[in-house]
């Protein structure tokens, strides 16, 4: 069977997600379609990993929350992940972490999905890696969203056309499945979501927001013995 | 589904309902309704039955309406029942699979009409057919196969030889292909290269030695192998038409497979200038469509570092890698040293497996593999996965595909670093002139 796809997306975009392709028979897996098409089985995030908590009363089930610049990612990690809940548990927070997983949907009643992911693998990065995935990120959100506006211009999307564009058979099938069962894609939204992604990574562009006003005494301490770059996620997590 | 296609269903339909109706019901009705179905995937016998009855028609059974009806293989889909098709046998080949212990004999190929070519599976072991052969095939069907239709004939099929008129040799109109669209199943190409290797070797058929030719030859868009059956006195950096090929594959490789019946013609070596032909480089999702590719570049994120990287123990013997100081073939022996990352990589768009030998290895990881034997293991892999984990590495080399996925069989690797800034303010332009 061939490896899963690990898909780049935002936590802006990822938890808009309501659509579930859900696999036939045993052996074929399970997608979450994301509004602009991702087709997500797997996925490889990078952020912040701000708090991981013991929800299970007797046993291990771990929560934990990973932030990226447009939102947060909730994983749920139990006793069938052992490697990576004992590393999740073991880890410092907060800490820049790399995680790849597989998107798991939760339906409380009918007509409503949340998303969340079950790790696969955790690791600590530097900042410069997650800077580099919010750029990678940011490229694949933009290619989505293109391939997205070529689909809207169809008269009726299809798999095929896209992919004669040069789209992968993934990608235009999470884009078809997209613009049947979402009402209206709010584009703008994620363009927008794509622009404020980058201005992480261009600081010398825009001026900084003020980051004296609502410091605690924490965040002053972790700002003395952190650089520049982390001091700025830390206000960013804040305002989330 | 193409829109000219319906046309003639709803032709179908029309007619089935008869001139009392034709009047009440219009045609874009049905073909809205029809389009629907297509778009839910109902198989279209199906669907114009469904409409024919609720506009009233009277509805015919499915098995006496297609048992005359001939398909053309371009017009096939995947999972149709009871296929009918005229075609030409453009290659068989039998081969030996294990079924529940079993060694069964099966056969594979490639049909061709005059609208394209089909890869067949006939799982018949009494198959009477060889290469050239008209034949009327009734009862076939279709499934997907890695991303393109295929056909399998089953216990079910009847297959007739008939007039090899009906279906001439000319009516296979070669179609000119770039090598990077070649795929496995394709017939009749015409395709423009120039010769990068070729060898020569000797095979017995049927008690005859014949001399075939292989080798390499590429485009502006790709490289493919080849195989010639016939000495056509070309050599390497030739630049040659080769008119009346097909395709085949091997792990996703395509191969250009020609003999006498094709025509070679030797052009200009300036119609392919040496210097286009740079290596290509391809978002993954391409390589994993095509399963594999002959001497392509990719980058990606390594998002995954795999047990089994690091300092490991080759069998002395065989060169395998040894597990718990044991070779599955040689048992306990004295294994030798080595060092291989096998890292997984990724681009967002596809996967795909990588593992480096001992130079590319030492290479990227700045550390030889005397240096890594002084650390013990965690020490190893911590500063393994430092060096490699989520960085971005650009490779070259052959990507093979197998059940398990694609691998690239990498000749070069580099980790690849970018200005990011710069980067981020290219993309804040580019997405200026989006909306």
């Amino acid at each position: 069977m061939k490896r899963q796809t690990a898909w780049r997306v935002f936590a802006g975009e990822f938890n808009d997600s309501n659509v579930e392709v859900k696999g036939e028979g045993e052996m074929t897996p399970s997608f979450v379609v994301t509004p602009l098409g991702a087709k997500v089985n797997r996925l490889f995030i990078i952020g912040v990993l701000t708090d991981v908590e013991n929800i299970s009363q007797e046993g291990e089930l771990l929560r934990a929350h990973i932030s990226d610049p447009t939102g947060v990612f909730t994983l749920y990690s139990g006793q069938y992940q052992k490697e990576v809940t004992e590393a999740l548990s073991n880890i410092d927070v907060p800490t820049f972490v790399a995680v790849t997983g597989k998107a798991r949907t939760y339906n409380p009643e009918e007509g409503l999905m949340y998303v969340s992911i079950r790790p696969e693998r955790i690791l600590e990065v530097s900042a410069d890696i997650r800077d580099k995935w919010i750029f990678e990120t940011c490229k694949n959100t933009k290619d989505r969203i293109e391939a997205v506006m070529e689909a809207m211009k169809m008269d009726e999307s299809n798999v095929n056309e896209l992919k004669k564009l040069g789209y992968s058979r993934e990608l235009s099938e999470g884009i078809v499945e997209a613009l049947k069962s979402y009402e209206n894609i709010d584009l703008k939204k994620y363009v927008t979501l794509i622009k404020e992604s980058l201005q992480y990574l261009r600081p010398s562009k825009e001026t900084l927001p003020d980051i004296k006003i609502d410091k605690d005494e924490k965040e002053i301490e972790e700002e003395i013995i952190d650089d520049k770059k982390k001091e700025k996620v830390t206000i960013k997590k804040k305002r989330n | 589904m193409v829109k000219d296609n319906l046309d003639s269903y709803i032709d179908d339909i029309l007619n089935a309902l008869g001139d009392d109706f034709k009047t009440e019901v219009s045609r874009e009705n049905i073909e809205k309704e029809l389009s629907k179905f297509m778009e839910y995937g109902v198989p279209i016998d199906q669907a114009k039955q469904t409409l024919i009855k609720k506009y009233g028609g009277q509805a015919v059974l499915t098995s006496s309406e297609q048992s005359s009806e001939r398909k053309l293989i371009s017009d096939l889909q995947p999972n149709e029942r009871s296929v009918n098709l005229l075609c030409r046998v453009i290659a068989i080949n039998p081969k030996e699979i294990t079924v529940k212990g079993d060694i069964r004999k099966i056969f594979y190929g490639i049909l061709g009409d005059e609208s394209g070519t089909i890869s067949f599976t006939a799982w018949n072991s009494e198959l009477d057919l060889e290469r050239g052969d008209v034949v009327e095939i009734s009862n076939a069907y279709t499934r997907e196969w890695q991303g393109s239709v295929q056909l399998n004939l089953g216990d079910r099929i009847s297959i007739k030889k008939t007039d090899k008129e009906k279906l001439p040799e000319s009516a296979f109109e070669p179609k000119t292909m770039k090598i990077v669209d070649l795929r496995s199943g394709v017939g009749a190409v015409d395709v423009t290269a120039r010769i990068l290797e070729i060898n020569e070797r000797e095979t017995e058929i049927d008690g005859e030695t014949k001399k075939i030719f292989s080798g390499i030859l590429a485009d502006e868009t790709g490289k493919a192998q080849f195989t010639s059956w016939h000495d056509f006195k070309f050599k390497e950096e030739d630049v040659l038409q080769i008119t009346g090929g097909y395709v085949k594959s091997w792990k996703g490789i395509p191969q250009l497979t020609f003999d006498q019946k094709a025509t070679v013609k030797k052009l200009d070596k300036s119609k392919i200038p040496k210097k286009d032909l740079q290596i290509n480089k391809m978002p993954l999702f391409m390589i994993v469509e095509k399963r594999g590719a002959l001497d392509v570049e990719v980058e990606g994120t390594i998002i995954d570092i795999r047990p089994g990287s690091g300092v490991i123990l080759r069998c002395p013997e065989c060169n395998r890698a040894m597990t718990n100081n044991e070779c599955s073939i040689h048992g306990a022996v004295e294994g030798k040293q080595d060092l291989r990352v096998k890292l997984v990589v990724d681009d967002g768009t596809g996967s795909v497996n990588s593992a480096l030998n001992k130079e590319l290895s030492e290479d990227l990881l700045g550390k030889t593999l005397e240096e890594y034997k002084k650390m013990d293991e965690v020490t190893m892999l911590e500063d393994i996965n430092k060096k490699l984990f989520a960085h971005r590495i650009n490779l070259q080399g052959n990507a093979l595909g197998d059940e398990f996925g694609t691998s690239l069989i990498a000749r070069k690797a580099k980790l690849i670093d970018f200005d990011i800034q710069d980067e981020a303010d290219k993309l804040s332009q580019e997405l200026e002139e989006l909306l």
